[in-house]
């Protein structure tokens, strides 16, 4: 399993991308998202991605402030290292510990095989670039998802 | 829910158990901006899935867990996750037998 170091065209996918949302409850979101990774065939079981899932979400807060959310799992329903991207102009009632609606949901997934640092890191970069203001506004703006991958690619700060 | 299932959702908890248990994944987690709060009852949710298995399967993936730390592993191109052996065609699940373990480490493996 290769480390997860960087962003690379291997995590950034975009059929894994949600211009915009059309739930808006948190847990409908999540679906959403293991939907298409599903439909992408990054996940296999997605009843037991979404359920694991449920769990980190109702007891610890993914929501980092300033209006992003970063739900983040290593799973053995994951097949690959992937990040899924969702956008949600009118925000969402995430429970962030600011109060913020959530405008930007990263979803970090690594299969349960990867190590626990490797996906701490991959969690890092991706809570690290979304707290940044002039990444949010770019990632949040970008109308194609060259220019969002543009984002990641650059890196985390 | 199938005892596959079952397995796969326990092996997910004992991971997020095994994340939170340790003090310097949370505090890194922290820094990040993820909050940690309720107080997690997961113990609670590992035994309703347990209860949820066949006790065969639920007493396997206990002495698995406490053996290696993870009693599912993966199968990818037929190879064990868990110990890195070439499973012979046999060890694939059938309906018969939708469950299976590794002939050498003894993990229950998740074929996909």
């Amino acid at each position: 399993m290769p480390m997860i170091s960087a962003f690379g065209a291997a995590q950034l996918d975009p059929s894994l991308y949600i211009p915009e949302l059309k739930v808006r409850r948190k847990f409908a979101v999540l679906d959403e998202l293991v939907r298409i990774a599903a439909h992408a065939g990054v996940v296999r079981e997605p009843e037991v991605l979404c359920a694991s899932l449920n769990v980190r979400e109702r007891l610890f807060g993914t929501g980092i402030g300033k209006g992003v959310a970063v739900p983040h799992l290593r799973s053995i329903a994951v097949i690959e290292p992937r990040l899924v991207i969702a956008r949600s102009r009118r925000g969402l009632v995430w429970g962030a510990g600011d109060g913020a609606a959530v405008q930007l949901v990263l979803l970090v997934l690594s299969p349960a095989e990867a190590g626990e640092e490797a996906h701490l890191e991959f969690v890092a970069r991706v809570a690290a670039l979304g707290r940044l203001q002039r990444n949010r506004t770019r990632l949040i703006e970008a109308r194609e998802f060259p220019e969002l991958a543009a984002v990641f690619g650059e890196g985390a700060p | 829910m199938s005892n596959l299932g079952v397995l796969l959702e326990l092996h997910d908890v004992d991971v997020l158990r095994g994340e939170i248990a340790d003090p310097r994944t949370v505090s890194r987690l922290r820094k990040l901006g993820f909050t940690f709060p309720v107080a997690a009852d997961l113990d609670a949710l590992r035994e309703r899935l347990v209860a949820q298995l066949e006790p065969r399967w639920a007493t396997q993936y206990e002495r698995l867990q406490g053996r290696y730390g993870r009693a599912v592993t993966v199968v990818r191109g037929r190879a064990c996750q868990g110990c890195f052996i070439t499973l012979p065609t046999r060890a694939a699940p059938s309906d018969g037998q939708p469950l299976t373990t590794c002939e050498s480490c003894g993990r229950i493996l998740y074929w996909r």
